[in-house]
């Protein structure tokens, strides 16, 4: 029994943080469609950078790092230009799958001729390291809370997801907040991302594209209505169940495809639960969640 | 004490001010949107100390002024001066850091933030990290300092409208400004509330600050500013100190003819009122808000063809509500509504509009229009009942209720949205006269217009009931206007009918009481 909920662990560590982030920059106003995309990449990038030097912590900086870079871009893009987020979103998506294969794929290479024991470059699972995974993932959804309720980035960063034109009216800086919005946010989805590579599954596999953890990951988040300690909950319980899909299965007697749908069947079910019940004002979306924003035009 | 402070105000104004550095100087702005020239080198100068009123008709410019002030605009041509120094104005945080702050018509709030938080984003003083809480003292200091209560943790959706703008006004002071720009913030307020906001605004200036009070009420203007501007069509066409200013002048700048000074004149009414049918049949209504309390509380109300009847009441007395319900875009809890003999309870909006019923919405923009879309879109949507929609038809028909009603647009090929608050009101009434066939629901259906426009309107509703027998329900914050429209008075208050009235055997004085008892 415990061990299956250390099991649970990286996957857990995994799925909070890209939805921390993913939350944290969404309730900024910018749909965050590249999600699963970028998951991908960051996951590559960690995975190679940690072959190349054989330093693991590495990977997971730099994965944190690509991963912000891309966040600044999505954020002053989709502030500053009038385009669609979705498309934005979509596109940078493709790129992210298309970018993690040109740079998985020589890496794994290398990884296959140097003849790498994946514990060289990976974190060692040991229950020092998940216990430390754990409690600092907790932490850091802690302290995201804090921020967003508590202090005036928090406020900052609703009041421009909620309404930019108003934002702006009461003097906030609609890009900034939003390109600070998408640094910490994909600094987050990148360690996340990270972590599967380098915990999780310890080692890159080319078709990690077509898992659609980046999708989970958005679902974990709108369960739980982008909220970090609700998220929580809802990431455990999706760990749990792709943790241990086979045991689930074999309870219900499902068939592989249909337990591969179970996540996303869940998500469905959680947001309709909530938002039929008074939990929905709550768990709203930000009202102006992907509406392009143009600052100057005559409105009454 | 104060009276005697604002006097000695008053006098030092028109003394000194060719001796006194203006706040803030425009020289030459002007700003052009597709099509419309908002404003076409305007040149005014804004002292300290004094409260400018800025009047105009609807689609003057004034708004447009206000937003170039405080950043939400750039001019297309002109200059800024700020203290003396040529400022280019390039955001509402600049504005602010410069001292001017606006104070908006419909408040610049996030509705689901605390109040604490919507104020804190705008003070530079603080980091990004720094505690929401930490203003909560200062915010309850200004607060109680205006004299009002006020949770400021609780979130702003919570707050009356009243509560909102003084939120503004909170901001403003928490924000140390020293020009107050106030665009129609106080027009839709109860005349009560009213007073007390120029109150404050008097003793902000006797600070040294300056008010710029953006307005369509003339008389409201002349008795609380000190100098007064009027634009018109973008541009300004006079500025007169008070002690010179006669109500019939500044009018006829205004509107650049003179109007009767008498605008209350009794409309013509409906023969027979009570032999005619029944258009709508209202029988103990009780609407809720979302998982919340009873709004409207067992209302009962009748009205007949060709009647007016008016609700009078202070807004969120469950007018809102009330009227929603009786449109079909809430479902009431219990009760029944009957248009035209057709239990439309519940039943949506469709089934209400083939009835034939018009809707002048409170908040145009919520209800009304479709803001990106043209104004013959916005007209044809409601209009056309075929499927087709013949263009050349609608084109001229909207072109002839833009001449009709004096809307302020080039075409009717632009989009809703570049227009005026009062222009896009005159749209949306034209359109709903013309398609109401059974009844007219109209709230509020001059708040937003001048006099000229809010007059032409009231006399189309009158002559909509006395000419084609079309039943109005006329529910209004303007007691003047329920007074001078209406067949019959009802008095809402907490959600009830609290009295009935003859429209032609009324104490004013009665009503007021029912009102706010």
């Amino acid at each position: 029994m415990i061990e299956e909920l250390i099991g649970i662990v990286p996957v857990f560590a995994t799925y909070y943080l890209v939805a921390l982030g993913h939350g944290f920059f969404e309730k900024s106003g910018v749909l965050n469609l590249a999600i699963d995309g970028l998951f991908v990449l960051g996951a590559t990038i960690a995975f190679a950078l940690a072959a190349y030097t054989l330093n693991p912590w590495i990977g997971v900086i730099g994965s944190s790092i690509v991963c912000s870079l891309f966040g600044v871009f999505i954020a002053y893009v989709a502030t500053k230009l009038p385009v669609s987020h979705g498309a934005l979103g979509l596109s940078l998506m493709f790129l992210g799958y298309g970018l993690s294969l040109v740079v998985g794929i020589p890496v794994s290479n290398y990884v296959y001729a140097k003849a790498l024991n994946p514990s060289t470059y990976t974190v060692p699972a040991t229950d020092t390291v998940l216990v430390v995974l754990l409690a600092s993932s907790i932490l850091i959804g802690v302290v995201l809370h804090y921020v967003l309720d508590r202090t005036k980035l928090g406020a900052m960063i609703k009041a421009s997801g909620e309404d930019p034109h108003v934002a702006e009216a009461l003097g906030v800086d609609v890009v900034r907040t939003r390109v600070i919005a998408g640094v910490i946010g994909y600094a987050l989805i990148g360690l996340g991302s990270a972590y599967f590579t380098l915990v999780w599954r310890s080692g890159w596999d080319p078709k990690i594209y077509l898992l659609g953890h980046g999708w989970i990951a958005f679902a974990i988040s709108l369960a739980a209505g982008r909220q970090p300690i609700l998220t929580m909950l809802t990431a455990s319980l999706f760990a749990g169940l792709v943790r241990h899909q086979y045991v689930v299965q074999v309870a219900l007697g499902l068939s592989t495809e249909i337990a591969k749908m179970l996540p996303f069947i869940v998500a469905l079910a959680s947001m309709t639960l909530f938002y039929v019940t008074p939990f929905k004002r709550k768990m709203a979306s930000p009202k102006s969640l992907g509406k392009p924003y143009y600052r100057e035009e005559r409105t009454v | 004490m104060s009276a005697f402070l604002s006097n000695k105000v008053f006098s030092n104004i028109s003394k000194f001010s060719r001796e006194v550095k203006p706040l803030v100087s425009l020289r030459g702005i002007t700003k052009k949107f597709p099509g419309v020239v908002a404003l076409d080198n305007v040149s005014l100068d804004i002292y300290p100390g004094e409260i400018l009123a800025l009047l105009g008709e609807n689609g003057a410019g004034k708004s447009t002024l206000v937003k170039i002030l405080y950043g939400l605009y750039t001019p297309d041509k002109g200059e800024v001066i700020v203290y003396g120094e040529k400022t280019k104005i390039l955001s509402p945080r600049h504005a602010v850091s410069k001292g001017i702050v606006l104070v908006p018509q419909t408040p610049h709030l996030i509705d689901s933030l605390s109040v604490l938080e919507n104020l804190i984003i705008g003070l530079r003083e603080y980091g990004v990290f720094a505690r929401v809480d930490l203003i909560e003292d200062r915010v309850r200091e200004i607060a109680l300092s205006i004299g009002i209560e006020l949770d400021p943790r609780k979130p702003v959706a919570t707050l009356s409208y009243t509560q909102k703008q003084l939120v503004s006004i909170i901001r403003a002071l928490l924000l140390k400004a020293r020009v107050l720009l106030v665009d129609e913030a106080t027009t839709l307020l109860p005349s009560r509330e009213k007073e007390k906001f120029y109150t404050l605004f008097r003793r902000f200036t006797e600070g040294g600050g300056s008010v710029v009070l953006i307005t369509h009420k003339v008389v409201e203007a002349l008795r609380v500013a000190d100098r007064i501007a009027v634009l018109k069509s973008g541009r300004l066409v006079g500025v007169i100190d008070r002690d010179r200013a006669r109500v019939e002048d500044v009018r006829k700048l205004m509107f650049g003819k003179t109007v009767t000074n008498n605008l209350q004149v009794r409309l013509k009414r409906t023969e027979h009122i009570d032999g005619g049918k029944r258009v709508l049949e209202v029988m103990g209504l009780w609407v809720s808000r979302w998982f919340g309390d009873y709004v409207v509380r067992g209302v009962s109300l009748s009205v007949r063809r060709g009647e007016v009847v008016g609700i009078a009441g202070i807004a969120g007395n469950g007018q809102e509500e009330l009227v929603q319900a009786i449109v079909g875009l809430v479902k009431p809890v219990r009760g029944s509504i009957r248009l035209l003999g057709v239990d439309v309870t519940g039943k949506g909006v469709e089934l209400t509009r083939k009835l034939g019923l018009g809707y002048i919405p409170d908040i145009p923009m919520r209800y009304g229009v479709s803001i990106d879309n043209t104004i013959e879109e916005n007209i044809a949507a409601l209009l056309v009942r075929g499927k087709i929609i013949k263009w050349r038809r609608v084109n001229e028909f909207t072109s002839k209720l833009i001449r009709e009603y004096d809307v302020k647009a080039p075409h009717p090929r632009v989009p809703v949205k570049v227009l005026s608050g009062g222009n896009l009101m005159k749209v949306l009434v034209s359109r709903e006269l013309a398609i109401a066939r059974s009844l007219l629901v109209a709230h509020n259906p001059t708040r937003a217009l001048d006099e000229v426009s809010a007059r032409l309107v009231r006399r189309m509703i009158r002559e909509k009931a006395v000419g084609e027998g079309v039943g109005v329900l006329l529910v209004s914050e303007d007691l003047d206007e329920v007074l001078e429209l209406s067949d019959r008075i009802l008095v809402i208050n907490s959600g009830r009918i609290v009295g009935v009235f003859d429209a032609n055997r009324v104490e004013r004085e009665r009503i007021e009481e029912l009102m706010v008892a």
